[in-house]
């Protein structure tokens, strides 16, 4: 099921139907993105505020009625809006996504002077709560019934801390208290650290708790057995099988991950005056630049679409069954 | 029934944050078995189950009767006794218009558990319609539903949520829509899977073998099997909405002031985390608590499961 | 008008008497003026100093395009203007050296430096003013603030390179305090040619300092105009300023903001936080490394605006009950720490002829439930609101949270649980500033606070001259209180063109006891800009016309 297109497995068989999934997998793909442009664009209309107040200097200016009609129709606001979307479309559908009204910029590069930094963000926190994750799923599973509880307690209550706290205390700790980590962003990888940890300790709380589920089901499970009755040590077996095993339902979580990172950056790249989409974001849909949003909102959807395939594949690699299919 | 819950439940559970659970039926059947009969002997709340039940049932109390934990008017003001710290007075200390924390604490009580009850409510009720659709009424009709979901799922929750919210203007109920919404497609797979392995199992050809009806085999055999992780989900999924409706509050988007809303207040007192911690330490940490205590009692009744 | 991410229009003469330049360390240890605080006051030429602003990102930096308070900030240590104003107010040259009106009023000329060029060489001129009027009335750059200052502007004439001559389409008074805004400022030809794109990036001015590169959500970095000649006057030295590097950076939540002034990683904040305002004086005080530089915003002071001309208040026993019950003081004191005081006046304390009417404002329950049964709001509800015919005195006050401090809100919130002892729900309703925009366009709201800043007391006829009640073709309209006071509007129209000043404040102290009396506005406290640094940092001050931070006499110690 999993995958954009959820093509059934059972099907794949010869070249064809290969073909054909991959072909599907495709054009679903297309549709989440024409969708999700479609459902922003209607979204943000319905929004109250003028599109072209956006483009003569925010909210509240006091632009002349001539200024406001030029700019209408410059950009085809005077248009019905079924027209508008179309013609929004048709420039997608060539892959431009327009001029910022705000920012008097194109989208694209003000996505791509914008994507680094939340990518950074999110591939060093997914990072960081693997390694969390694994490194206590393995100990409580390890280490008795004690360390399970702990293991355990941790991670349930890793999960439960909303982010935008979480970042407050470890600002109070870390930068105003210890003065060991700076409160903002900087350009050094010391600025990264509060922001990263922000994001990858509930995360890893989530992670953990499904990756010792799989460990444990693992540990149980007859290859398990099988590999100790053919004598290997105990460490083999962990790292060979069972964390294998143990990560393939964390696999799948870390296309959900993804989203969780996407929206989690919208908070901690405001709590930390980091630049990135997040917050790109958030100011677009605030000042209801309808582009600028349409266009985070595609690359954001691009970003699932890959993160499923990649996560697809990582699956494949990581299971011996869906190998064998 | 012992056959299905164990496996599509774990998958279940991750979906209770809001995931895709995509390793589906399959991908964790194999492990079921072992499992379940290691888990079955254990039958008996332990030390934390306890002290999360005695917590959450504290704050349903909380929720029903807020004026027997705490008498006062949690919106009376009293400017010249702000910023108190916790002490006997106060024991959570006041805030910048010198409520009493505590009071606002276990008032708080009500719209926070109401907003993670109805939102998850609002999620998985939506996600049940689309899950059994998608697994039951064929190929068409599911290839749609999982489009749907596919592009619920590429939107960033929290811009579903803001979209909503912009749209209708911030206040509980959007919120609480919104939150619903966000969580509804990560559900709806679950569901979905979970009736297609219900339906596949054994016991429902036998059904089909033995004639019975199509209406009476769901009504009588899906339908309950299928919602039987459904109710774990809830209490898995309550805590993790009580957390994204405060994340809404926290970025102003949500409860109006000055109603004490755990999220509400949290955002009250981001801005004076230096000077006065316990503005933000206490609301935070009973969203936590929360937030850990169903999961807690989730993952109980999870494991003690439908057999 | 906008004050936070708001196009600020202010105008006109006359004066902010509070912190000026060089006479900026009004609280604090004084440590950021020049020649203040412990450390030796020998200027250091060179080093990066950080500063860190919660007023938000420009989304452009050329201030003719749009026109608010971010581009503002930044623009005074990059671009200059024709006219300055010195620690009283008074209009004084700066890239102008002087300016004679014609005697009918319907020109100026205008007279400019021989001496000074753009950074990118450009000579200024008058041929450069006559483009960069031309450039701010075009409507393609999209002018909101400049546009509407230059609104009597019809041309600039080139008369000969040293003097620019302003045609007006009528008498404007209050052409050379236009001037004098950043908005207005002067920018080369050279550089408004190369398109908007380039010169949002990258504007080109005569300042101390020229915009090196823009990092969009994290920093716009600065360096030194190292052929800087043209200071304003009051400034503390001539000729290029010290530091080499200012990087600009972009904090929107200010508890990092502070945290980050704290840990030594930025020199200086702005829009502090009243309580981080004690912590930052008490460091001081105990030796610490803080300091704070305050100035009152010119224009109005933080207030309500009581919407007058729909119900509840459209009734003025309603308006006066309301007034007679929202008890603020305790509240500003708790909220604000000290750091500021409760005004009696809809005017800034750093605008000339503000009138205080303290015994119009007091607290008297009493009087507002007789007020209110007079009203006809004689029953009560379940939940102890007042009601007429079965309706409830409800009041719906839309809330900027762009604009309105964490304090003020909570102040709102004061305000709500205070006058609901006499009946009224009031419903606070925090908005993103396009949502609040709108529902102010709409007139959808009982009260509200909105912010405007102009360095004139002409603020109160763009607030409450009925002309203001009709919306711009946007749908804003700056007189939210509804006040339609034929008396009032004659008032306001004399004291902006008399230039007889006892003619002119007589008519203002009229025109403020009016709304006074009318109950339309309850004033609250003055807007004041606060900025906090580290005592590493030497000579800053704020530029008196916007009371905004001039960092070409800082430097930093190394």
């Amino acid at each position: 099921m999993s995958g954009v297109v959820g093509a059934r497995r059972a099907d794949a068989r010869g070249w064809g139907p290969l073909l054909r999934g991959l072909l599907l997998r495709l054009a679903g793909a297309v549709f989440v993105l024409w969708a999700a442009a479609t459902l922003t664009f209607f979204g943000l209309r319905l929004i109250p505020g003028d599109p072209a107040q956006a483009l003569l200097g925010g909210p509240g200016s006091q632009a002349s009625a001539e200024a406001l009609a030029q700019v209408r129709a410059e950009n085809g606001l005077d248009q019905p809006l079924i027209l508008q979307y179309l013609a929004q479309l048709g420039r997608l559908a060539t892959g431009d996504l327009g001029t910022s009204y705000a920012q008097k910029n194109s989208v694209l590069s003000i996505i791509g002077s914008q994507i680094g930094g939340t990518l950074l963000l999110a591939v060093l926190a997914l990072a960081v709560a693997w390694l969390i994750a694994l490194g206590l799923a393995l100990w409580a599973t390890r280490g008795g019934r004690i360390a399970a509880a702990v293991g355990s307690g941790l991670e349930i209550v890793a999960a439960a801390v909303p982010h935008f706290w979480l970042a407050l205390v470890l600002v109070l700790i870390f930068s105003t208290t210890l003065r060991w980590l700076p409160a903002v962003s900087t350009s050094g990888p010391a600025g990264l650290v509060l922001p990263v940890l922000t994001l990858a300790i509930p995360l890893a709380g989530f992670l953990g708790q499904v990756i010792r589920e799989s460990v444990l089901d693992a540990l149980a499970a007859p290859f398990t057995l099988s590999a100790r009755a053919r004598g290997e040590t105990e460490n083999g077996i962990r790292w060979r099988h069972v964390l294998r095993h143990g990560a393939l339902p964390g696999i799948a979580l870390s296309g959900w991950a993804f989203g969780w990172l996407i929206s989690g950056a919208v908070v901690v790249e405001t709590v930390f005056a980091r630049p990135g989409l997040g917050r790109t974001l958030l100011n677009a849909v605030q000042l209801r630049d309808v582009p600028l949003v349409v266009g985070v909102v595609l690359v954001v959807a691009l970003g699932y679409v890959l993160v499923t395939v990649l996560t697809d594949g990582a699956s494949r690699l990581a299971d011996p069954r869906e190998r064998a299919a | 029934m012992s056959v299905l819950p164990e496996g599509s439940v774990a998958a279940g559970w991750s979906g209770a944050a809001g995931s895709a659970g995509s390793s589906g039926p399959v991908g964790s059947a194999g492990s079921v078995a072992g499992r379940g009969s290691r888990r079955g002997r254990r039958l008996g709340l332990g030390v934390g189950q306890w002290v999360s039940l005695g917590f959450l049932l504290s704050l349903v109390l909380a929720a029903v009767w807020p004026g027997l934990l705490a008498p006062g008017d949690p919106l009376a003001i009293d400017p010249r006794a702000a910023f108190v710290p916790p002490g006997w007075g106060h024991p959570f200390g006041t805030d910048e218009s010198g409520r009493d924390i505590y009071t606002r604490v276990v008032h708080g009580a009500a719209p926070s558990l109401v907003i993670g009850v109805a939102a998850t409510a609002i999620g998985v009720g939506l996600a049940l319609v689309l899950g059994m659709l998608a697994a039951l009424a064929g190929r068409i009709v599911d290839f749609a539903v999982s489009r749907l979901l596919e592009v619920l799922f590429a939107f960033p929750g929290l811009l579903l949520a803001l979209l909503v919210i912009t749209v209708y203007g911030p206040g509980v109920v959007t919120s609480t829509v919104a939150v619903g919404l966000a969580t509804a497609p990560g559900y709806a797979r679950i569901i979905r899977s979970q009736t297609l392995s219900v339906a596949a199992s054994p016991y429902i050809e036998a059904a089909v073998v033995l004639g019975k009806s199509r209406g009476r085999i769901l009504a009588r055999h899906i339908l309950p099997n299928a919602l039987v992780p459904v109710f774990v989900l809830v209490t898995l999924g309550v805590g993790q909405a009580i957390v994204w409706a405060a994340a809404l509050s926290y970025l102003g988007l949500g409860a109006e002031p000055p109603a004490p809303e755990w999220g509400a207040m949290l955002f009250a007192g981001k801005n004076y985390v230096t000077s006065a911690w316990w503005m933000t330490f206490f609301p935070g940490l009973v969203i936590v608590l929360a937030a850990a205590a169903t999961t807690v009692l989730g993952r109980a009744l999870q494991k003690r499961g439908v057999r | 008008m906008p004050l936070r991410h708001r196009s600020s229009l202010l105008v006109l003469a006359a004066a902010t008497t509070a912190s000026a330049l060089l006479l900026a360390g009004c609280t604090a240890d004084g440590a950021g003026t020049s020649g203040g605080g412990s450390a030796p006051s020998t200027p250091v030429a060179g080093g990066t100093l950080t500063y860190a602003t919660g007023f938000g990102e420009p989304t452009c930096l050329d201030p003719h395009v749009g026109g608010n308070m971010p581009q503002a900030l930044l623009g005074t240590n990059v671009l200059e203007s024709l006219f300055s104003q010195d620690a009283e107010g008074a209009i004084v040259p700066w890239l102008a050296t002087g300016a004679t009106p014609s005697a009918d009023g319907l020109s100026w000329d205008v007279a400019l430096r021989d001496d000074v060029s753009f950074t990118d060489g450009t000579p200024f001129d008058a041929a450069a003013v006559a483009a960069n009027v031309a450039h701010m009335k075009d409507p393609a750059t999209e002018s909101s603030t400049a546009i509407l200052a230059l609104g009597k502007v019809t041309s600039v004439e080139v008369v000969d390179p040293t003097t620019a001559r302003f045609v007006l389409t009528e008498p404007d008074s209050a052409l050379l305090e236009s001037l004098a805004q950043t908005w207005l400022a002067m920018e080369s030809p050279a550089g408004l040619a190369r398109g908007m794109e380039a010169n949002c990036e990258d504007p080109i001015g005569t300042g101390p300092f020229v915009v090196d590169s823009w990092t969009k959500q994290d920093n716009v970095t600065l360096s030194r105009n190292d052929s800087y000649n043209s200071s304003p006057a009051g400034a503390a030295h001539e000729g290029p300023a010290y530091l080499s590097t200012i990087v600009w950076r972009f904090i929107p939540d200010p508890a990092t903001r502070f945290a980050a002034l704290q840990s030594g990683q930025v020199d200086v904040i702005d829009e502090m936080q009243p309580d981080n305002v004690v912590t930052a004086q008490d460091a001081a005080a105990s030796g610490g490394q803080l300091g704070v530089l305050t100035g009152a915003l010119p224009g109005a002071s933080i207030r309500l605006e009581l919407n007058s001309g729909y119900a509840p208040f459209d009734d003025e026993r309603v308006r006066k009950a309301f007034i007679a019950s929202a008890d603020v003081n305790p509240g500003i004191e708790s909220l604000f720490f000290g750091t500021v005081d409760r005004s009696y006046s809809v005017l800034s304390s750093s605008t000339p002829f503000g009138a205080s009417f303290e015994d119009d404002y007091a607290i008297d329950t009493d009087r507002a439930n007789q007020l209110l049964d007079e009203a006809g709001w004689t029953g009560r509800d379940s939940e102890g609101y007042r009601t007429k015919d079965g309706a409830r005195l409800t009041v719906d006050f839309p809330i900027s949270t762009n604009q309105s401090i964490p304090a003020e809100q909570s102040l709102f919130e004061q305000i709500q649980a205070t006058t609901k002892d006499v009946g009224f729900d009031v419903e606070l309703h925090p908005l993103d500033l396009s949502s609040w925009y709108a529902s102010l366009a709409a007139w959808d709201f009982g009260v509200t606070s909105a912010i405007y800043t102009k360095n004139s007391p002409d603020v109160l006829r763009i607030l409450y001259d009925s002309a203001n009640i009709i919306p711009a073709p946007s749908g804003y309209h700056p007189n939210h209180s509804h006040v339609s006071i034929p008396e009032l509007d004659a008032l306001l129209t004399t004291a902006g063109e008399t230039n007889d000043q006892a003619e002119r404040a007589d008519a203002y102290q009229k025109a403020q006891k009016i709304l006074a009396d009318g109950a339309y506005v309850l004033p609250l406290y003055d807007h004041l800009q606060k900025i906090g640094y580290s005592t590493r940092v030497q000579g800053l001050s704020l530029l008196p016309t916007l009371q905004l931070p001039y960092l070409a006499d800082s430097w930093v110690q190394q």
